[in-house]
């Protein structure tokens, strides 16, 4: 969790060195009493259950955490998403107060990993106040972290300056970034969630950083741009994710390029190298189209936009919109001015490529094969060896892969049993179709294992031999199998049943 | 997959030393013939005492080509390996040991004689090779060594050299004999193994074995903790010497077709193979290749092969070796352009066919499996640099190379076979841009593949220059298949900077296509 790794979602070119401009926000409230402060602050206890993914018919290991929360609004609290993920049962404490308040998540958003909770008794708020949000502090200012992180049981405080303002990924979902703040005060495992304030306001929550030995005193925070644009999309009841272009883009530096796609010769556009068929973009932007401005911006030819007064990158303008929204885009295509309004009906369908959280493991087992889709969660759980499985993991965004397989199955595992034993060369196979008929999700594989059938010939990409099962064997060996491997249930096909 | 061992030439693959150093150490007088140790006479009951005069030392200096900067070889390097003298007036060495050399020199055990030698005939995939001396007097006294058939159970001698020039034997017994890999990834033949405690000496490669006095392989690998030694045996070497003299070299050959082993009773039902025990499934036919010549289609099931029931694991009853892989049979029994005769199955009934068996070229791959002895093509234009995707460019990632080399070629390469027919098409990628006023803009691409330059496809690198006469408005317009998927080019600007990069990055040539 507090492994900061570079992983970008495939379509979007995010590049580093990117400033927001604080905004101008009306300092109405007085500086908060640094007591009172202290009083809106919880530490969050989670007993979580992680899934199962090699038996996904068992429950997983049930995990206890801690993190911090602190009271956003007159009877909500605000924590990271990590902190509260795959939660099964979560209480709050405050300082100088023995009782432990039960919670709930309220509203969850791995995407930029923050998440609101309730508190089922109204006795917590007495004598809190919810804490003000502020802008972004400048570079070298002094911050305070307040949390209940490891070394102690009661409330902490650190202290240290703003090191940078920074466009980073977020751990937590592992695919995407967003503005990030980098301080130099200690946050340490129990610190996340927690408030980091500056002159009384808070001006970010503690969120991720580096082990010891990767770097010294680099901590981050999530800065209040993107704590306002989370809260704004959950005041409609409903967090609907950040939308995304999902269209890759290419400078317009080079003097041929600028001829070659008829632009003039004043550092404007950037050329559109591929749409993602499943993205917004789709049908209304082309490959080969120059984008020469959004939303009445220009963008320059390295794809920076000026906004607030600062370059920032042309992905920024989508990353403030929210669902039902629109974009417009001024574009260049064969040598003609066009514009189209891009609508933002919803964000990026195929999550399989981020670690996701609160599901269960779907899968099919069918004669002691264990059939699952390819995800980044199976593949943190199961180090598959199969280059082809690697290779479809990595290129299904920009091979498209989801439109033949919106969900990649995997033979992922086998129960031996008299049934299989000449079956292992098949494991780490992606399945292709079952007797002619194509696999494209984990349901058709259910859908064509229902159909009576003598035999079950599956066949795999790659490999010219089928599999092959006779339903007579299957029949007589799923008793044996079930009881043999403790197996609950052959089959989960909703994510979200709990 | 059975356990690879390792490859003993790890060890001794050292920078440049001076190639003489250790003979400088050799006692002056020469040996006689006679003074073959008398452990080695009591070896060989049966064996000619001249044996040793037909082991010699070959001294290579390789300089491979570093495929990563296509244009520049890699720093040499020297090898020492043994010669066997082979009646015929030539010299077998295991092609590894000579690969990419530039300098071979041949030596005396006593160090009397020196002779330059050149490649005669290399196959790298049986990974064998015939050397032959400037001059013939080398083999003045020098009868060359006849063939034994090593079989299991045999005692073999593995022969080192002293650096007295005096043999040293290792003797061990031959545990096995099974069809696996060869150095070359995709080639598989056979391998005798051999359970022996080998000395660590001065010529670590292509040592020869003998059985009787007779060569009865050369080793291909050794592992030290082991100590088990795969060697080439006889069979695989006597099938070389009979390719070697015809002109050109063809190759072992083989069928063209990848199959599964039937085992499974399921897949036996599913297939109607109930009332017999044997046969094999065609599960792809290369096409054009020679299965697909014969009329084998991926499905079938093939039951023997020139006579030989083939049984459900894909053996064959060998007369020396018993039940080994229908792969020795192929590619080992018979030669290029013989048609063998085969029997499969389809739809119930057995179809007999004959098969044009042929050796597959490393040419005639889309990413060539093996770049030895050739120099890399290349086209720098105006700073991008233009390559043929091959596995032995992937190989400059290092020893983990299908884990680190990018992770689309890699599975371009691997599978190939699924969508490439025979000898056409080559994957030709942008690997990387030498900046320069042409190329603002591009410096970070890298390992891109190229689809078409001004509309015209790119198949192999040759198509490049004719593609480049078609610029419009003075541009060249290049299409990739990836991100950013066009790039444009001034094509004057183009031939202008070719002097400046070649200057300025040390280009012997801005192209090399042969």
């Amino acid at each position: 969790m507090f492994e900061a790794r570079m992983q970008l979602r495939g379509l979007r070119p995010l590049k580093p060195l990117f400033l927001l401009v604080a905004l101008a926000f009306a300092q109405s409230a007085p500086a908060a009493d640094p007591a009172l402060v202290r009083k809106s602050l919880a530490r969050i206890s989670n007993t979580s259950q992680e899934p199962n993914y090699r038996q996904p018919w068992l429950p997983g290991l049930t995990m206890s955490s801690s993190g911090t929360g602190w009271v956003v609004s007159k009877d909500r609290i605000l924590t990271n998403a990590h902190v509260v993920s795959n939660a099964r049962f979560l209480t709050l404490e405050k300082e100088n107060d023995p009782k432990k308040y039960i919670a709930e998540v309220e509203h969850i958003a791995h995407d930029c990993d923050l998440a609101v909770l309730k508190v089922q008794d109204p006795a917590f708020f007495k004598g809190t106040i919810p804490l003000d949000l502020g802008g972004i502090p400048e570079i070298e200012t002094e911050v305070s972290v307040y949390g209940y992180p490891i070394g102690g049981d009661r409330l902490s405080v650190t202290r240290g300056v703003v090191s940078r303002v920074d466009f980073r990924p977020y751990a937590h979902s592992g695919i995407d970034s967003h503005l990030t703040i980098q301080i130099d005060a200690a946050i340490n495992p129990g610190n996340s969630g927690g408030p980091v304030l500056q002159k009384g306001q808070v001006v970010g929550v503690a969120f991720q950083g580096f082990s010891g030995d990767v770097a010294q005193n680099v901590g981050y925070m999530i800065p209040t741009p993107v704590i306002r644009r989370f809260l704004t999309d959950i005041s409609d009841g409903h967090y609907d994710r950040y939308m995304d272009l999902s269209i890759a883009t290419f400078n317009t530096l080079n003097p041929a390029m600028r001829k070659g796609l008829g632009l003039p010769e004043d550092d404007k556009g950037v050329l559109v190298s591929s749409v993602a068929s499943a993205g917004v973009c789709s049908g209304y932007v082309k490959p080969g189209d120059v984008i020469l401005a959004v939303d009445a911006l220009s963008v320059a030819s390295d794809g920076t936009v000026e906004l607030e007064g600062e370059r920032v990158q042309m992905a920024e303008v989508a990353e403030r919109k929210f669902r039902g929204d629109s974009i417009q885009m001024h574009l260049l295509r064969d040598r003609q001015i066009v514009d189209v309004t891009v609508p933002l009906p919803q964000a990026w369908p195929f999550p399989m490529q981020a670690n996701q959280f609160d599901v269960n493991p779907t899968y099919v087992l069918f004669g002691g094969l264990l059939f699952q889709p390819l995800s980044r969660n199976l593949l943190s759980s199961v180090q598959f060896q199969n280059l082809r499985l690697n290779y479809f993991f990595e290129a299904f965004v920009p091979k498209e892969i989801y439109n033949e397989h919106p969900e990649v199955i995997v033979l992922s595992n086998i129960l031996a049993d008299p049934i299989n034993t000449y079956l292992g060369e098949f494991k780490e196979s992606i399945v292709e179709e079952v007797n002619g008929t194509p696999i494209r999700t984990l349901k058709d594989l259910a859908d064509s294992f229902e159909k009576k059938s003598e035999f079950y010939v599956i066949k795999f990409i790659g490999n010219g031999r089928p599999l092959v099962l006779e339903r007579s064997t299957v029949e007589a060996a799923r008793e044996r199998i079930r009881s043999r491997y403790g197996v609950q249930s052959e089959l989960c096909l909703d994510a979200t049943s709990r | 997959m059975r356990p690879t061992l390792l490859l003993l030439t790890a060890l001794c693959a050292t920078a440049v030393a001076p190639v003489h150093a250790a003979n400088s150490a050799l006692p002056t007088a020469p040996l006689p013939t006679a003074a073959v140790p008398p452990v080695a006479a009591s070896l060989f009951t049966d064996s000619r005492p001249d044996f040793a005069q037909n082991i010699v030392r070959v001294s290579i200096t390789a300089q491979p080509y570093d495929f990563s900067r296509p244009w520049s070889k890699r720093a040499p390097l020297s090898r020492r390996a043994l010669g066997t003298v082979l009646d015929g007036k030539r010299v077998l060495v295991t092609a590894e040991s000579i690969a990419n050399a530039t300098y071979i020199e041949l030596e005396s055990p006593d160090g009397e004689q020196k002779q330059p030698a050149s490649v005669e005939c290399v196959d790298y995939e049986a990974d064998l090779a015939l050397l032959r001396p400037e001059s013939e007097d080398f083999f003045k006294s020098r009868a060359g060594l006849v063939f034994a058939t090593p079989q299991v159970g045999d005692a073999l001698a593995v022969i080192q050299l002293e650096a007295n020039g005096n043999p040293l034997l290792s003797k061990g017994q031959m545990t096995t004999a099974e069809v696996v890999r060869y150095p070359i990834d995709d080639s598989s033949f056979l391998v005798g193994r051999l359970s022996v405690p080998l000395q660590i000496r001065e010529s670590t490669q292509s040592l020869p074995l003998l059985k009787e006095g007779k060569l009865a392989g050369l080793m291909l690998r050794y592992d030290p903790q082991s100590s088990l030694l795969d060697f080439i045996p006889a069979a695989v070497i006597e099938h070389f010497l009979k390719d070697a003299v015809k002109s050109p070299y063809e190759g072992f050959p083989r069928m063209g077709c990848s199959f599964a082993v039937t085992r499974d009773p399921q897949l036996r039902r599913y297939l109607h193979l109930n009332g017999n025990n044997g046969g094999v499934l065609i599960t792809q036919t290369l096409k054009g290749g020679p299965a697909e010549k014969g009329g084998l289609l991926k499905g079938d099931v093939l039951m023997e092969i020139a006579g030989k029931p083939i049984d459900s694991d894909g053996n064959y009853r060998d007369e020396t070796y018993g039940r080994i892989s229908l792969g020795h049979l192929v590619c080992t029994k018979h030669f290029e352009g013989e048609n063998v005769k085969v029997r499969f199955m389809r739809d119930g009934k057995m179809v007999d066919a004959e098969v044009p068996v042929a050796h597959r070229r490393p040419e005639q791959f889309a990413s060539e499996p093996y770049i030895i002895d050739r120099a890399p093509k290349y086209y720098v234009l105006g700073g991008l640099v233009l390559q043929e995707l091959s596995r032995q460019y992937l190989k400059e990632f290092g020893a983990d190379w299908s884990h680190k080399a990018p992770l689309d070629l890699v599975h371009l390469d691997r599978t190939q076979g699924e969508t490439n027919e025979d000898g056409v098409k080559r994957i030709v990628m942008l690997t990387r841009v030498l900046p320069s006023d042409v190329t603002v803009g591009y410096e970070d691409l890298r390992h891109i593949i190229v689809k078409s330059i001004n509309g015209e496809a790119i198949n192999s690198l040759a198509d490049v220059p004719k593609s480049l006469e078609k610029a419009t408005d003075g541009l060249h317009r290049i299409q990739l298949s990836g991100e950013p998927s066009l790039l444009f080019l001034d094509a004057k600007s183009v031939e202008a900077v070719g002097p400046a990069l070649q200057r300025s990055y040390g280009l012997p040539a801005l192209s090399r296509l042969e």
